[in-house]
């Protein structure tokens, strides 16, 4: 009835077409995670079904994953994500209070320096910033990779934009019944923001995890690589194991994917009106 | 054409959404707007200032240590140089720009990424702007294509640089699907024609399913009615498709727009894992030869110039996009 552009069946293969094309690199990834090196080449010329499908799959590429650099490196990105959300939560959150909860001078100053801080990009300064902490000893320290995760200008306007939306009369009642300031951002603001929280802890921590030239400039050692520097190394050896670097390329792809799928609810939603707003 | 009405009733709508699945938060929205007056009233206000500081202080000095002191030391640092001859630090005034614009790899640098800025976003944008519009039609199994064309989402930038350096090889995937239509194999990134197209397309592969979601949002947030209406009074589905919906989402267009821009602005993984700048400098992204010109040149004072001219860009093009938003308000 109602007349779209496309006739349903032909939205339909345009759609099927257009989601298989955009998956058939991870597809192909996987499989040949699943199955020896020096098979990832020959399965592709000619091309069939048998280049994406793999009849008998093998684990052995995940197994050599996880006594090589690149299962070390995994689970420090995570250990440097994981960190990061927990600690720049801390800190945006209650910096997000102190923006919404209080009326004081000087209140508008600290609000622009937050804006002008995440307008600045991040990846631009990393090169001056590294320098930095190589004057204050912080190469290849978990430290040094955690820091500019955790002073998140966007975490902070996000949670400022819900904590204002917080009615006054509960943090009134809060206070006479004797609550401190620090009771009222625990007890009432964090508990009644949690959307928001996830929200920003996803910002924290796909920062994080997808970022490559801060932990290139930061962490380059063997205790301190983080995955996909661990893997653009392996990658650009001599010699390279195919099946090895799809199962890294795998493993660090599953796992933001977990975490995004997870909360989908809040991935798009927090981004998308402070962009508007 | 007059669309003023539209765009609060979305706003509105918007609200809404956010209320519902906010919980309490969110709908209290409304009753906080008038004069923002903390808590405590008047009285307190001195005392007040005293424990927000406290509650700010972590993030002031993270932010200010980590984003803001790097920012002002790389633009000091860019008016200096070392000098073997004269021991140490002098003064140089604008000389490192003037160095950098006399540079003509610099130069090639600009030229690169100013190719790359007006092929990449308007390719993208357009891209997520369809697949936003096909995605939002009734199709056969239309959340599941959708999710395939959003998970690249989650593939890091350098992982998915790595990805495709497999699939450009010459024995690779893309020669493959070539083959498959008897074209003959092509280098992709040892060609200096080719090289920069096929970094285009790996981003655009992470990239369109993201500024597609934005686009998604935008589009479910402008109300049935007006496309029925739209349908009734006999207009296109083409037209409707540049007359309503394309006006209805121009606000998460421009934010994607700039998002986009600036993102791109920044690209340096696949550069670095894949060509290293080349081949013959078409690749050189200006964010990699920031890096090249610190580390493998060893000019950081210049290097520092260029990270100054990277962030100007940056905020002008963010300044660019509040004047566009604002003029839309009235």
């Amino acid at each position: 009835m109602n007349r779209r552009p496309l006739p349903y069946f032909a939205r339909s293969v345009a759609a099927a077409l257009i989601g298989l094309a955009f998956f058939i690199p991870l597809l192909w990834v996987l499989t040949g995670s699943l199955r020896p090196g020096n098979e990832t080449f020959a399965r592709l010329s000619p091309l069939s079904w048998g280049s994406f499908i793999t009849v008998d799959p093998t684990l052995e590429n995940y197994s050599r994953l996880f006594t090589g650099d690149i299962g070390r490196a995994t689970l420090n990105s995570l250990l440097v994500s994981v960190v990061t959300v927990v600690a720049g939560l801390a800190i945006c959150a209650s910096a997000a209070f102190g923006l919404s909860a209080f009326r004081f001078r000087g209140r508008t100053a600290v609000f622009a320096v937050v804006v002008l801080s995440f307008l600045i990009p991040f990846d631009a300064i990393a090169i001056p910033l590294s320098d930095m902490f190589r004057d204050w000893n912080l190469t290849n320290t978990f430290t040094g990779l955690v820091l500019p995760g955790i002073g998140n200008g966007m975490a902070i306007f996000l949670l400022r934009q819900f904590f204002l939306a917080i009615p006054t009369e509960l943090v009134e009642a809060g206070r006479l019944d004797g609550l401190g300031w620090f009771g009222v951002f625990t007890r009432i603001y964090l508990p009644l923001s949690r959307p928001a929280l996830i929200g920003a802890g996803l910002t924290l921590f796909l920062f994080q995890w997808h970022s490559y030239v801060w932990p290139l400039l930061m962490g380059t050692d063997r205790e301190h690589i983080l995955g996909p520097v661990a893997l653009a190394n392996l990658q650009g050896q001599n010699f390279v194991d195919y099946g090895v670097v799809f199962a890294g390329a795998v493993l660090l792809t599953l796992i933001p994917l977990a975490v995004i799928l997870g909360f989908q609810r809040y991935f798009i939603q927090p981004v998308s009106s402070s962009g508007l707003k | 054409m007059s669309t003023a009405p539209h765009p609060v009733a979305s706003a509105r709508r918007r609200r809404n959404r956010t209320g519902t699945t906010t919980g309490q938060g969110g709908q209290a929205g409304p009753a906080r707007q008038p004069g923002r007056s903390g808590p405590a009233g008047k009285a307190g206000q001195a005392g007040q200032g005293r424990i927000a500081v406290l509650f700010l202080l972590p993030a002031l000095i993270s932010l200010a240590l980590l984003r803001l002191i790097p920012a002002g030391v790389a633009l000091v640092e860019s008016f200096f140089n070392e000098s073997l001859l004269q021991g140490g630090r002098t003064f140089v005034g604008i000389g490192n720009y003037t160095d950098l614009i006399g540079n003509p790899d610099f130069r090639q640098s600009v030229a690169v990424t100013l190719v790359f800025t007006l092929i990449v976003n308007p390719v993208q944008i357009a891209v997520s702007f369809l697949l936003a519009v096909l995605y939002t039609q009734r199709a056969a199994g239309s959340k599941v294509w959708r999710a395939l064309v959003v998970l690249p989402i989650a593939v890091p930038p350098a992982v998915s640089a790595v990805i495709w350096s497999v699939i450009y090889r010459p024995d690779g995937l893309a020669n493959s699907f070539l083959d498959l239509l008897t074209i003959p194999a092509q280098p992709f990134l040892t060609s200096s024609s080719q090289a920069l197209p096929s970094i285009i397309v790996l981003l655009s592969w992470i990239g369109v399913g993201y500024w597609m979601l934005f686009l998604i949002a935008g589009i479910n947030d402008i109300p049935d009615d007006i496309h029925e209406a739209a349908s009734l009074d006999g207009v296109s589905p083409w037209r409707r498709l540049w007359s309503i919906t394309l006006p209805l989402v121009r606000r998460p267009l421009a934010f994607v727009l700039v998002a986009d821009t600036v993102a791109n602005l920044l690209v340096f993984a696949p550069v670095q894992i894949l060509t290293k700048g080349g081949p013959n400098g078409t690749t050189n992204l200006m964010m990699y030869d920031v890096y090249n010109r610190a580390y493998a040149i060893g000019d950081l004072h210049t290097a520092q110039a260029e990270v100054i001219l990277l962030v100007a860009v940056t905020l002008i093009i963010v300044a660019l996009q509040f004047r566009l938003l604002k003029g839309d308000d009235r």
